[in-house]
């Protein structure tokens, strides 16, 4: 009996505590849903007008255009026309190309500033790069071509004066590949600037104090703590350049009015009703471009995670 | 002995000199050869554009700058341009800076998919985009329209909004996620925000007030630096509006560079100098502000396009 009696009043003893526990559970719930809730108009328009449209490309890219059925005919065409093949060839090397020039380039730059003792000097050129970096697009394409296009003025006045013809004699032309890298390196040369610069600042005083300490010179300290130190930020922000370059439309299509064989402009072509490119085509092509870049930002975010493990405090 | 540690301490005097000054530089480098070179190339494509824009092929004239401001195509696209942008702008701040303080505050888990969110637009460049917009909101698929919880046939019937400005404001504001979030993200971490919200709450302020004369002063150099990139973005952007087939300045200065490159030059030292003005208004603007971010607040004016 009194075995029984201790038994019931700890059998109550929990049941005593589960309301409380279920009902602080519900608050919690609720609470959490209402987190939640606020979250959602922010979520709903990201859903809306920036994941779907993925999914919608990437839906299409596995249908006929016509009749809707499940085919992988748009990849294997996109893998077998030569044109396509070689709008991504174009693409990529001209993207990898601008990104490793502008990333040695605009390194050195970067080392420069950073040795730069006057403030204004360094205040001023910082800036300067902030508005060339998102200085680009159509504008950029008609400064460079009132440089270096056929008529620009820096065109004009090498002819006059020393006698140098770019386009005839020296077989230059901006509205080919390598007038395209030219102009490219443009934005993404400042680009590279500011991204590289509080990586540097980000080098600790302490170690070239150590380094030197023990005998070594500048060119050591750079070689063996320096640079590997930096390496992954640099190749984070090489990657971001080729992102950039990678997904650049309007400085190509305003520049070559679509002569330049590239992945974007191809894609242009579905939407502006060129007879060459059928939607089913231009999705698949649209999600060989996302699978590049989901590469590339993969390596970037591994890169980026790897560099904050010197820049920890 | 005595000379040896004075010797000594002057060595190392020098050695931590030279540590904590390691910038001084071995005189002129390759570094700033480099950096004139480079300052040539930036410098000659500005200066040959203005003076390509005020001259008439051999004189100075102002024949193209006069000729841009009586044609009535200029007016019309930069106003467009200017609603499309401050919409955007608005649009953006309005949504991300109140969601960004809610993470922060209350859905601290949220804040690897708000990365994710700020992380996709460089995965779906902006012609991809604009492809799949079009191909959404004019023939949606059964698909489509059951993740969207039939919001995507409710605006393609509905508001019918495929090429519409409205759109394109939408595609702006996830264009800019990328450099909109991190800012005032970067603000909102160097603040206490948990700290600061109950102070205000125990002192009987409620949510919205808090957020107002509390959270957005202190992140004001982030707001500031976000809205007026999105704001300079959106005064260029080219790719979305010329699939959309919408008229805007950037179109209305590509088309006039066809057939008139003295005209196109004149509307490019334009654009210029509106880029200029919004990275002066982030660097002016965000240092009234106090410093939060510190060192990243650099990062905070760049751009992917």
């Amino acid at each position: 009996m009194q075995v029984r009696a201790t038994g019931a009043t700890t059998t109550a003893q929990p049941a005593q505590a589960v309301a409380p526990a279920n009902k602080a559970r519900g608050r919690r719930l609720g609470y959490t849903l209402t987190n939640w809730l606020g979250f959602l108009p922010f979520f709903l328009f990201c859903l809306l007008f920036e994941l779907l449209p993925a999914v919608m490309i990437i839906q299409s890219s596995f249908l006929d255009s016509t009749t809707n059925a499940f085919t992988l005919n748009n990849f294997q065409r996109m893998f077998t026309e030569p044109d396509k093949l070689h709008a991504f060839q174009n693409s990529i090397l001209l993207s990898l190309i601008s990104a490793i020039i502008s990333a040695v380039v605009g390194f050195l730059v970067a080392y420069a500033i950073y040795n730069l003792r006057t403030g204004w000097l360094r205040n001023l050129l910082v800036g300067f790069a902030s508005v060339a970096a998102n200085f680009a697009g159509v504008p950029l394409a008609f400064a460079f071509v009132s440089t270096v296009g056929v008529t620009g003025y820096v065109t004009i006045l090498l002819l006059n004066w020393f006698h140098i013809d770019l386009y005839n004699s020296l077989n230059f032309s901006l509205y080919t590949f390598w007038g395209l890298v030219l102009v490219y390196c443009y934005f993404l040369l400042p680009l590279m600037v500011l991204v590289t610069l509080p990586a540097l600042e980000g080098l600790r005083p302490e170690w070239r104090e150590a380094a030197t300490n023990l005998g070594a010179s500048r060119l050591t300290y750079w070689r063996k703590v320096g640079l590997p130190v930096l390496l992954p930020s640099l190749i984070a922000a090489t990657t971001l350049l080729f992102a950039n370059a990678f997904a650049a439309f309007a400085t190509a299509y305003s520049l070559a009015q679509g002569n330049i064989n590239l992945v974007p402009i191809q894609i242009s072509f579905v939407v502006n009703g060129n007879v060459d490119m059928d939607p089913g085509l231009g999705n698949a092509m649209s999600v060989g471009m996302m699978v590049v870049l989901i590469l590339v930002v993969l390596l970037y975010t591994a890169m980026l995670r790897r560099a904050s493990k010197w820049q920890g405090r | 002995m005595n000379t040896r540690s004075a010797n000594g301490t002057a060595l190392q005097a020098e050695r931590t000199a030279q540590g904590k000054k390691p910038r001084q530089g071995t005189g002129f480098g390759l570094d700033k050869v480099v950096l004139i070179l480079v300052a040539i190339y930036f410098l000659v494509p500005l200066a040959t554009t203005l003076v390509f824009g005020l001259s008439d092929g051999s004189s100075f004239s102002m024949n193209g700058v006069t000729s841009i401001f009586g044609d009535a195509d200029f007016t019309g696209t930069l106003l467009l341009s200017l609603e499309l942008a401050i919409a955007s702008t608005l649009l953006t701040v309005l949504l991300v800076t109140p969601t960004a303080y809610w993470v922060q505050l209350r859905l601290p888990r949220a804040h690897p998919l708000m990365d994710i969110l700020a992380l996709v637009p460089f995965a779906v460049p902006a012609i991809v985009m604009a492809f799949g917009l079009i191909e959404i909101y004019s023939a949606s698929t059964p698909l489509i329209n059951v993740l969207s919880l039939g919001l995507v046939p409710f605006l393609t019937n509905v508001v019918n909004i495929v090429n519409t400005p409205p759109l394109l404001v939408c595609a702006y504001v996830i264009i800019a996620l990328p450099f909109v979030y991190r800012p005032i993200d970067n603000n909102l971490r160097a603040i206490n925000t948990r700290v600061l919200t109950e102070a205000a709450s125990s002192l009987g302020c409620g949510w919205w007030r808090t957020f107002l004369t509390i959270i957005l002063p202190n992140i004001w150099p982030g707001v500031i630096s976000a809205a007026l990139l999105t704001f300079s973005t959106a005064m260029g952007e080219f790719t979305l509006a010329s699939l959309f087939g919408l008229y805007t300045f950037p179109i209305y200065l590509n088309v006039t560079g066809q057939n008139d490159a003295h005209k196109a030059a004149s509307l490019t030292i334009l654009s210029f100098l509106i880029t200029l003005l919004c990275v002066l208004g982030i660097m002016l603007l965000a240092r009234v502000g106090r410093g939060g971010a510190g060192k990243t607040r650099q990062l905070d004016i760049v751009v992917a396009k």
